[in-house]
């Protein structure tokens, strides 16, 4: 009887926004005669950082400084449509729209610009707040003088609109379920290591360390986007060794009766989590980004799994991974059983193929 | 019954056996301290309760009659933020915001007990407090930064580079 150490991992890919498409998102941006933009958009935040990440698009793409960004998403009547936070999509079907709206305020902005200089609109660029001659830095006019020559003096509304949305796809061959559109570009591929301590006396699983790997095709808020990573790694630590989808066991009447019942990891629980943003750009999301949402805590489970077989030669089939199915699994092997199976189903696993990584000189992630 | 909320001397209307964190909420319109689990299991609604960090949902107001409560609009401003507030915001501690008020309340009274930066302590220290969202390792970062007695340049992130990642924009 020892606490035993195992590594293991998992690969994964995630499609982001809607499978079959049609999830529309659109924005409304428009310029006050002080030269401040307003962006009106139906994206909530939901702690995804959402009003943050499409403030800086507006602000990267139009040319002005982050802070003259203010980002309305108060109510749906002074804000156009947004489907909503979901599948991964806000910072990519919703942040293009407002990178849409974005490029047609930043055309009007060079119109206005075009007749105050006299110059072509399409000589003229804007950098850091200033519309400024392609060439000749000196011809330049402030954004804001701008926006007040369109209030005062041409007596227009700087504005513009941007909507993002994939037609529906339908299914034009019932047979082979080809479909006349594809799918949201953007398929996000991740991986995760896990470490794991597993007391084959008690069956209790610790997780020691997380290696996080994950493609965001543009991570446009590094901060944020490692937000969203190390909160999917605690998440995806607790469906593998805490949370469960049916705590009623073993029937309803026996469901918790508090919020403690619900197992969900403590600050105590925490591994060490490395991780490690992979830029691998999409051809539809702004600036290439992808979505890092969902996916974020999908890759846990199975490597925690994996890491458990590698640390005592258990396969447990089912999650959580509880020390009573430890000990099960464990009990099992030790009468000559324990092939890997769920429910009805015969999972094939060669143990050739499966590299005891830890205390063997085998370096990780190498074969053996 | 009188609190002294948020350095305001208050009468407090509700029964005695009303929660301090129904008092705050319904009653003085403070609503920082969220109503998570109301069992004392989230963390959510913690206070200070003069001085030391208590489960509002479980303190009858009747039992800290006279006391001094804190909230967390009573460690600062958005203008002046306090450096439990601004190691926070410059570690982006906080997603959703639901756990946010009841962390930093907990993280104060962390500090004000002499808190070192060491992660298994402050792991200890704040271990009662439940968050969805972060994976933890922002608040603990954000923390151990208050108590090196850190000061925090907020126009960068913790990790020292410009917030964004796109185009040549500061």
């Amino acid at each position: 009887m020892a606490v035993k150490t195992g590594r293991g991992f998992a690969a994964i890919e995630y499609p982001t926004g809607m499978n079959q498409n049609g999830d529309p998102s659109q924005a409304w941006i428009k310029v006050k005669p002080d030269g401040r933009i307003d962006v009106f958009a139906g994206t909530s935040d939901i702690g995804n950082g959402s009003k943050t990440i499409q403030s800086q698009i507006v602000a990267e793409t139009i040319g002005v400084p982050y802070e003259w960004i203010t980002y309305d998403n108060s109510n749906t009547d002074s804000s156009p449509v947004c489907t909503g936070t979901f599948a991964s999509r806000a910072t990519f079907v919703a942040g293009k729209a407002v990178e849409k709206a974005a490029e047609n305020v930043r055309q009007k902005i060079l119109e206005i610009a075009g007749k105050e200089l006299e110059i072509d609109p399409s000589d003229l660029e804007i950098i850091d707040g200033e519309v400024i001659a392609k060439g000749a830095p000196q011809k330049k006019i402030s954004v804001p003088d701008v926006a007040a020559a369109a209030t005062w003096g041409y007596g227009e509304l700087i504005t513009g609109t941007g909507a993002q949305l994939k037609p529906y796809a339908t299914i034009v061959e019932p047979e082979t379920g080809k479909v006349d559109l594809p799918p949201h570009s953007a398929i996000s591929y991740a991986s995760c290591a896990a470490e794991v301590e597993v007391d084959d006396e008690t069956g209790t699983v610790t997780v020691t360390r997380l290696w996080q790997c994950y493609d965001v095709g543009k991570a446009i808020n590094p901060t944020l986007v490692e937000g969203q990573i190390e909160g999917g790694a605690v998440q995806g630590l607790g469906l593998g060794i805490l949370e469960n989808c049916y705590p009623y066991y073993p029937s309803v009447e026996h469901r918790g009766g508090q919020f403690g019942a619900y197992l969900v990891p403590g600050m105590v629980d925490l591994p060490q989590i490395d991780t490690l943003i992979i830029e691998n750009p999409s051809s539809d999301g702004p600036y290439g980004a992808k979505g890092i949402g969902e996916m974020a805590n999908n890759a846990q489970p199975p490597a925690i799994a994996t890491a458990v077989f590698d640390a005592v030669g258990v396969w447990v089939t089912e999650l959580p991974i509880t020390p009573e199915r430890v000990l099960r699994a464990l009990q099992e092997k030790a009468a000559g059983g324990g092939a890997p199976k769920r429910d009805g189903k015969t999972v094939i696993f060669d143990s050739n193929l499966s590299v005891n990584t830890v205390g063997t000189g085998i370096a990780f992630g190498a074969a053996a | 019954m009188n609190l002294t909320v948020n350095g305001v001397d208050t009468t407090i209307e509700s029964g005695p056996l009303t929660s301090l964190l129904d008092v705050l909420r319904e009653e003085l319109g403070i609503t920082s301290a969220k109503a998570g689990c109301e069992q004392g299991g989230c963390g959510a609604c913690t206070v200070l309760v003069n001085g030391a960090s208590r489960r509002s949902c479980l303190t009858p107001v009747a039992s800290i009659d006279g006391a001094a409560v804190t909230t967390v609009e009573g460690l600062g401003s958005p203008e002046h933020m306090s450096p439990v507030q601004q190691a926070f915001t410059h570690h982006y501690a906080a997603q959703c915001g639901f756990c946010t008020s009841g962390m930093m309340m907990a993280a104060q009274a962390y500090i004000e007990g002499g808190g070192s930066d060491d992660h298994e302590a402050i792991q200890e220290a704040l271990g009662g407090h439940v968050c969805r969202c972060t994976g933890y390792v922002k608040i603990i970062d954000a923390v151990a930064a208050v108590a090196r007695g850190e000061s925090f340049d907020l126009s960068v992130t913790a990790a020292g580079t410009a917030m964004t990642n796109i185009g040549g924009m500061a």
